[in-house]
Formats: C-alpha cells, structure tokens, sequence
C-alpha cells in the first residue's frame, strides 16, 4: 500500500511539476492554483507513505539509496512549499518540482532491495543523523538554485528587457535573502547531522571510522560549507560568483554523496 | 454628435425601460471642453441627483474624471417613444440641456463632441471603461476606483438602483476578470512608474530604501517621488547650488520621509549611502567604473540602481557591466515603457474578447429575466380570467350547484384549455427573448 501512495504522490508531483511552468513563466493564477494544491498534496501522501514503511518494518530510517532519495524528495518538495508560502513565488518549482519527481519516482518504480544491517537502526538518533544531513542538502540545493536564479535576473535587468510587471522571478534582493537564509538554515543541520553520526560512529565502531575517505569528505563539506557562508555573508558575495561558490560545494556535497559507495565503514550492509 | 450607436436590440431591461449613455472623451473632446463639462468629486451627488430628477429618468449615474464625463441613464420607454417619435435624438438632447443647465456650457458647443450608446452599446461602453480598455492609457487601474466612486455617489442619492445597481456591479467583476485573466494592467508605461518598477525587481520592497537625487530636474523631481510613493524612506539630494538641494529636500520631506542634503564635492564619499542613484546634472560622467566600484566595495556588493535622466549622460554605460550595478538611461528607460505599452495593447485585444463574451452573457441573463417576467404576468392574467369565469358560471348555476366532482372537473378543464393557449405565446416570448440574447 505504501508504494501506491508513493505512486500517487509521484503523479502528483509530475501535475505540480507541469502546472507551475505557466504558472511561474507566464503568471497564470490559474495554473498556480493547480501548482500549489498537487504539490501538497503530494507532499501529504508522499509522507503517509513513507510513515507507513517506517511502521510496518519496526523502524525508523530509511534503509536504502532508493529510500534516502525519496526523503530527501520530500524535504524538497516542503522546501518548494515554504517558499511559496513565505516569498510569494512558485518560480523555485520549476527546477525543484522536476527533482522530487525523479527522487520519489526511483523508490516508487524501482523500490532498492539493498538492506543495512545496524545495530542502532531502531533509534531516533540516527534518524536524526539522516534527516539533519538531507535537511543541509536540500538547503544548499536551494541556494544554488536561487543563486542561479539572481544570475538569471541580474542578466535581465542588465540586457534590459520588458517584461510583465510581476515577471516570473522574484526581485534580486529576495533571491539573495533566499539564498543566503538557506545555507544558514543548512548550517546547522548539516553540524548536527555530523556531530550526532560522529558520537554514533565513536561509540559502534572507534576511532577507526574517522580514517574513511567518506567521513574525511563529509568534515571538508562542513568547512567549504561554512566557509561558503563566511564569505558570501561578509563579502557580499553576489551574482556569478555566488552560483561558482554554491556550484563547488554542491559538487563536494555530490562527492559526499558518491563516496558512500566506496566506503568501507558507512554502509553496514546486511551480509 | 461625434458618435453615435443606434439600439442593437439588446431587449435586456425591464420592457419599459432602456438604457442610455452619453459623454465625451479625451478621443472626442479637447481639453477645454472636458475641463469645462467636469463634475468636481465635491458637486457629484449634486448633479446626480438633478440627472436623476430629469423628466423621464428613471436612474441615473454620473461619471466625471480627467480623461471623461459620462451621464449613463435608464429612461422610461414610454416617455423616450413620446419623444422618439418627435425627434430621435431628444433623450440625448434633454441629457445636454441638463449638462448646459447644469454647467453653463453652451449646447452648440458640447455638441458636436458628445458620444451616445444604447442598450447593449452602452453595457459594452461600460464595461470597456470599467476595464480600462477605452482610458488614455489603456490598462490604467485608476478609472475602475472612480467608476466605483460614482456608483457609491449614485447609490448614496438614490439615483442608482435596480437596474443600474446590478449593470455596475457585473462592470465591476468584469473589470477584475480582464486584470486577472490578462496582464493588461501587469505593466508600467511612464517613465518614472518603469524606474519604479525596475527598483522593485532589484530591491523587492523599497520600504527602507535610501534614494539620492544628483541634480534637480522635473522628472528626476517625478522619479523622486514616485520611488518614495513605493515606500523609499530616505531621500538625498545633491547639487551644484546646496541652497537648491535644500529647498528640494525640503519640498520632498514627510514625517515618514527623512531627508538630507550631500554637498557635491562629497558625492563621491557618501553616495554608498544610496541604493537608488538618480542623476540628471547633464554635466558629463559623474560616475565613472572607477568610482562605482568604490561604491560597491563600500557597499558591500549589494545591488545599486542608477536612473540617468541627464543629457548627456551622467553615468558612464560601462557601469552597468559591473556586477551588482544596474544603469538605466533615459532611452532605456523610455524603450521599456513603449515596449509595455504594446504589451498592454497586445493584451487589449483579449481583453476585448473579454467584455465581448460578458456584454452577450449579461444582455441574456436580462433577456431570460425579462421574458420571465412577461410569463408570469401573462400567466397570472390568464388564471385571473379564469377564476372570474369560474366564479361566474358558478353563479349561473346557483339553482342547480355542480357537484365537488363536477366542479373539480370544470377546474381541471378551464386549466388544461388555458394552458394549451398559452402554449403558443409563452413559446414565443422565450424564442423572442433567446433571439435577443444571442444578437451580438
């Protein structure tokens, strides 16, 4: 039943994720009106499906690649809803809306067979670990994206162009805001998810988990991170460079991400 | 008579009522008409009031802006058929007497100026105007504020009822599906309404924001006050003469603006103070890269807004290159208000479809009300004739009374034949009444 929910919330998200192009390029209040409903209501049904998994198997983390997406899928998309909400632009959806439909539609078509076996997989610690460090992706993901999107602005204001009033892009100062609230948003998820997987790490496995080349890139992430943060908040870092500075930290984060499957440590594979 | 629009057939009101709209335009009379035939907000209810009392009125609403004055009255058919009859054009006559009594302006003058629509011609004038479509600036949102005055007025007089009433309020939504059905109103064309709109794309809300003036110029004056009409808070001023950016300062200052004066030579110190830069001294490149890279540092790249309204230009274009500064000269500034100018013209045209669709689905809401009403009269007089003849037979028959049996049966016979009857009539009324609708 979980999968038929996911299913739907994936179809959902394809409405959303179709309706808000003429909603956000041509300001259409009617397709918005379309936008905003199926992407909650696919967050909704996207959430009952995953607490539903989490029920039914006695557990409470994901326990698969397949399954983290689909997490990280739904902080997206609730990320793509506070935007909405907060800054009055559906703009966002364009690039995001695309994404959670890939990331829950993986775990909805293909569901992973790969299990972990761990011996703290039923404490909330540890979901706490995973869910800080999706929240610091998803955070950084969306300041790329409104980096991106002032680089965007910047250059139609600079070129000089018409456009509607309301234009599909919110003003350059909005996005900068966006962006910079998110990686401070993300700073401390992504210290916590670190700092809480460490002290697990410390007491199941010793000292040996801090030689890994996945722990070693996660603690160069957290620099670049709030390095990204020192600089863009005492320089005023603005524009192309913004987008060149999120651009190498989200690849450090990919590489994070990517270095999971190199691990010796990380994986806790059920033999 | 400049226009004017014969009945179409609209066959919409109250049969004995029809609707008639007359007035003058910025297309149709020069300015020392219009200021002459304009009704200050102060005599409104006034003049309403007296439209309204005009033999054969019946409702009456007065229109009276810039750009128009506008009388819209539903008059009695009776009464307009009278005159009809001896001369077409007397409603429209007795509508300029009361202008020429009212505002002393000789007839002959506002003749030859007057526009006249009836019926379904004078809905769709109406609702053209609600919409914009027929202002000076096709799309401007303020006409829509001053129909909706002139409703109230009306309302508040009397003059506005039953059938003006709804006509305004269907105006009303009209006006707003053609907003947000199209982007008609989503775009600036003034100048200084484009630099405030630009100002937004780069700052959001421009509550908090710092505005300096470099030079004194009418539209940098305009700009100014436009910027601080969308929530600028603090105004600068500098200029050659400090006594002239005093008295500026001074002009422009509010107890929620805050003003200040920036001696010239000081310009180049203080000027990271502002986030919107405008100039027009005419006396060459003031801001130079150079310069507005010093001015970026100190503020800490965050995005300035340069408006050159000077000739030449007081910032140099390569500015706009550096990042986080965003130049708009007075061509550029002029370009993207023609450029929304025929977006808003491209928009009109749906907007038009628009009211088209709404004219057709109004004039047929009335007609099937309008038919509905004849209907009923009908029906009622026919079972009033009935009952007279049952009544009558039954005193006839008062020797030898009909039965409770017999007398139900007669009743169930009378009312079968008048149905039948009527059958014919009540066809064609509906039919008269769908033909009238669906004429466009």
């Amino acid at each position: 039943m979980s999968l038929l929910w996911l299913r739907l919330a994936v179809i959902l998200y394809g409405v959303a994720a179709l309706a808000v192009l003429p909603a956000a390029l041509y300001n259409r209040p009617r397709w918005r009106h379309i936008a905003l409903p199926a992407a909650l209501a696919g967050v909704f049904f996207h959430f009952v499906s995953i607490t539903e998994t989490l029920v039914a198997a006695h557990r409470a983390l994901p326990i698969d690649t397949h399954e983290t997406l689909s997490w990280l899928g739904l902080l997206l998309a609730v990320a793509f809803l506070v935007l909405a909400v907060r800054y009055r632009t559906v703009s966002f959806g364009i690039f995001i809306l695309p994404v959670v439909v890939l990331l829950a539609m993986v775990p909805a078509f293909r569901p992973g067979h790969e299990r972990i076996d761990y011996p703290l997989i039923r404490t909330g610690w540890l979901m706490l670990h995973i869910v800080s460090l999706l929240a610091a992706y998803a955070a950084l993901f969306l300041s790329m994206i409104a980096s991106f999107l002032y680089l965007i602005q910047e250059r139609r204001l600079k070129q000089k162009r018409a456009e509607s009033k309301r234009g599909w892009l919110p003003p350059l100062e909005t996005l900068d805001q966006i962006g910079l609230n998110s990686l401070r948003f993300g700073l401390p998820c992504m210290t916590a998810g670190l700092l809480i997987g460490s002290v697990l790490a410390l007491q199941t496995i010793g000292l040996t988990f801090f030689a890994d080349p996945k722990v070693l890139l996660s603690f160069a992430m957290w620099i670049a991170y709030v390095l990204m943060i020192y600089i863009r908040s005492n320089s005023g870092l603005r524009g192309r460079r913004a987008v060149y500075l999120s651009s190498f930290v989200f690849l450090v984060v990919l590489a994070v991400w990517a270095a999971n499957s190199f691990s010796a440590v990380h994986r806790f594979k059920a033999p | 008579m400049s226009e004017r629009k014969s009945d179409n057939g609209v066959g919409s009101m109250p049969s004995h009522l029809k609707l008639l709209l007359l007035g003058v335009n910025h297309t149709t009379a020069p300015i020392n008409i219009r200021e002459r035939l304009a009704i200050p907000t102060h005599r409104l209810a006034d003049a309403t009031r007296m439209l309204a009392q005009q033999p054969g009125i019946r409702e009456a609403l007065i229109l009276s802006t810039c750009n128009r004055v506008e009388l819209l009255t539903v008059q009695d058919d009776g009464a307009m058929n009278d005159i009809l009859d001896a001369d077409e054009a007397a409603p429209m006559l007795s509508m300029v007497h009361f202008l020429n009594e009212y505002l002393q302006v000789e007839t002959a003058d506002i003749q030859p100026h007057v526009y006249e629509f009836r019926e379904r011609e004078a809905i769709r004038h109406l609702f053209r105007v609600a919409s914009s479509l027929d202002s000076m600036v096709v799309g401007e949102p303020q006409i829509l504020g001053q129909v909706k005055q002139s409703w109230t007025v009306g309302r508040e007089v009397g003059a506005v009822k039953s059938t003006l009433d709804p006509l305004l309020q269907r105006a009303f939504s009209v006006a707003k599906k053609v907003r947000t059905e199209t982007q008609i109103g989503s775009t600036t064309v003034s100048v200084a309404s484009v630099a405030a709109e630009l100002a937004r794309k780069i700052f959001g809300s421009l509550s908090g924001k710092t505005v300096l003036l470099v030079g004194a110029g009418k539209m940098s004056d305009l700009t100014a006050r436009h910027l601080i009409q969308q929530g600028a808070t603090t105004l600068l001023v500098s200029n050659r003469t400090e006594s002239r950016a005093q008295l500026i300062a001074d002009g422009l200052r509010t107890p929620s603006i805050t003003t200040g004066v920036i001696p010239l030579d000081q310009l180049h110190q203080q000027a990271h103070r502002a986030d919107i830069v405008i100039t027009s001294t005419g006396a060459g490149q003031i801001f130079t890269p150079e310069n507005a890279r010093v001015l970026l540092q100190r503020r800490k790249n965050k995005p300035v807004f340069f408006i050159d309204i000077a000739v030449p230009r007081d910032v140099a274009p390569e500015v706009n290159d550096l990042d986080g500064c965003f130049v708009y000269d007075i061509d550029d500034l002029q370009q993207v208000a023609m450029q929304n100018k025929a977006v808003r013209n491209h928009e009109a045209e749906a907007a038009e479809s628009i009211v088209s669709r709404e004219v057709a689905r109004y004039s047929d809401r009335l007609s099937h009300s309008s038919s509905t009403e004849a209907i009923k009269q009908l029906m009622l007089e026919a079972e009033t004739l009935r009952q007279h003849e049952l009544t009558r037979t039954a005193q006839q028959l008062a020797r030898q009374p009909l039965t409770a049996e017999q007398m139900a049966a007669v009743d169930r016979l009378t009312k079968s034949l008048t149905g039948k009857l009527l059958h014919a009539q009540i066809a064609a009324l509906r039919d008269e009444a769908s033909d009238g609708g669906t004429e466009d």
